[in-house]
């Protein structure tokens, strides 16, 4: 099997990227089988501090990938189920991590971008929720997008659908930090990770986990009931069919 | 260490201890519970500070033989923080020149901040191993929780600009100069609103607050304490003073 992601150091500074460029590193059962055992890996890791999610190619993630599940509604839960339990773990690393947006983020994609602690971008990268326009429920991704926005935004964004730029993301605060362009990410990103490793390790820990705490990040069953009620949202008649044209098209 | 200067119906606290940049110390912290108990018939607070900088944060020359020190400014920040939310009156926070550490910690119990666009706020004592958490509760009333996560798990400093683009600065002023003046205008303003509809309007935010709930914190408290005396605070601290 060709790797799907790699993970990478340099020093306290670790990077794992999403390495699917020809399917615009959309989430399939086996990249997010590769996620979880990275994250586990790095779960264990003593001399990391800081972790840099990003994408391979021009995308970042283009969200979840359906096609394979469209016909079946038990792969559609355990594929949903996959992104709960990683959003879970990926929150719950000892690290400061970053999401490095290096190009469309969208959908489960746009969702990974918000578990992470603080998220970059260039203004030109295009980001957001479009799942109600194609008939899903974005309901996995709701609840990193309301600790990272707040509800009443996370309920604009959501309900609205569609995708904005980099620039527009950082105005509604779904990113932290956002470049001019494409070009100038690299140099914004590094900076920060270089200062973000200044920081005293166990400090850092217990900031993160009392924040974990403060929002209430590891709540297992809200995420499994999203991935519950995503799953048969996906799996009705009416999404099926308007997947199955959007695919085709 | 705590001045008071009544501005019309405005108590005015002054950290005064402008040759420190008014650093923190764990007397000055005590001084200002005292000081803010003493305000519940002013009808507004103005929390500033003597001289060119709001707080540069704690005083560590005290800790430097003494991790006592350390955990008595952590737990006499988290009264000070719960003495500013809790007093029944408006209070308005001038954090010109800079809010570091402590002194940001500080802001996020204020209902109010005015800073100038160039004041520099944040927890850079993140390097020193010292955990912010202490203040995550009120940070994250202020500003919610992911805009809470990416200033307190970065050990830079932003500007008062970018402070204000994330909420944590309610207004925006070019000049330092220019800050406390604004807010002593500005709790002028709100201690002529009926005293008991903001007394109750105030308490009820702070009671319908679910960051605020039972034990949150205690566990922040907790949390910033946890690293006192470790060897990494120790080492980072040793480091800090061998440069200076």
């Amino acid at each position: 099997m060709t790797e799907l992601t790699t993970l990478t150091r340099a020093g306290p500074i670790a990077t794992l990227t999403l390495k699917r460029p020809e399917a615009r590193n959309a989430l399939s059962v086996d990249l997010l089988n590769d996620l979880h055992a990275r994250v586990a890996s790095l779960a264990a890791s003593r001399d990391v501090s800081v972790l840099v999610l990003t994408g391979e190619g021009r995308a970042f993630c283009a969200g979840m990938d359906l096609k394979a599940v469209l016909d079946d509604a038990d792969a559609a839960l355990s594929l949903l189920t996959s992104l709960a339990d990683l959003t879970l773990a990926l929150r719950a690393l000892p690290m400061v991590t970053v999401a490095r947006v290096n190009g469309a983020a969208i959908g489960g994609g746009c969702g990974l971008a918000c578990v992470c602690d603080i998220a970059v971008t260039h203004a030109d990268s295009r980001m957001g929720f479009p799942e109600v326009d194609l008939g899903v429920c974005p309901a996995v991704v709701a609840p990193w997008l309301v600790k990272k926005v707040g509800a009443g935004r996370a309920r604009r964004v959501l309900l609205s659908g569609g995708l904005m730029t980099g620039a527009e993301a950082h105005a509604v605060g779904i990113v932290d930090h956002v470049a001019p362009d494409a070009a100038g990410l690299d140099t914004l990103c590094s900076a920060l990770t270089a200062r973000l490793a200044t920081g005293g390790h166990v400090a850092m820990l217990a900031t993160k986990e009392l924040l974990n705490r403060l929002d209430h990040s590891m709540d297992a069953a809200v995420l499994q009931a999203g991935a519950e009620l995503s799953a048969a949202i996906v799996s009705s008649e009416e999404t099926r069919a308007i997947l199955r044209a959007r695919l085709k098209a | 260490m705590i001045s008071f200067e009544p501005v019309g119906e405005v108590a005015v606290l002054r950290f005064d201890r402008a040759a420190k940049k008014n650093a923190l110390t764990p007397a000055m912290l005590r001084d200002l519970v005292v000081r803010i108990a003493g305000c519940n018939s002013a009808r507004a607070v103005v929390l500033s500070g003597a001289g060119d900088v709001f707080c540069a944060g704690f005083d560590l020359t005290l800790a430097k033989d003494d991790d006592g020190a350390l955990a008595a400014l952590i737990t006499e920040l988290a009264a000070a923080i719960g003495a500013l939310r809790d007093v029944p009156v408006p209070v308005v926070a001038s954090a010109h020149g800079a809010a570091i550490a402590g002194g940001c910690a500080l802001l996020c119990a204020c209902d109010f901040v005015v800073a100038d666009q160039a004041s520099r706020i944040g927890y850079p004592a993140l390097r020193l191993g010292i955990s912010p958490a202490v203040s995550a509760p009120s940070l994250a009333s202020v500003i919610g929780c992911g805009p809470a996560r990416r200033l307190q798990l970065d050990p830079g400093v932003i500007s008062g600009a970018e402070a204000a683009r994330i909420g944590l600065v309610s207004d925006l002023m070019n000049t330092p100069a220019e800050c406390e003046p604004r807010a002593i205008d500005l709790a002028t303003a709100l201690g002529r609103k009926p005293a008991a509809a903001m007394a109750h309007t105030k308490r009820w935010l702070n009671r319908i607050n679910p960051l605020m709930e039972s034990g949150a914190c205690e566990a922040a408290l907790r949390a910033s304490l946890e690293g006192v005396g470790g060897t990494e605070q120790r080492r980072l601290l040793a480091e800090a003073w061998s440069r200076t």
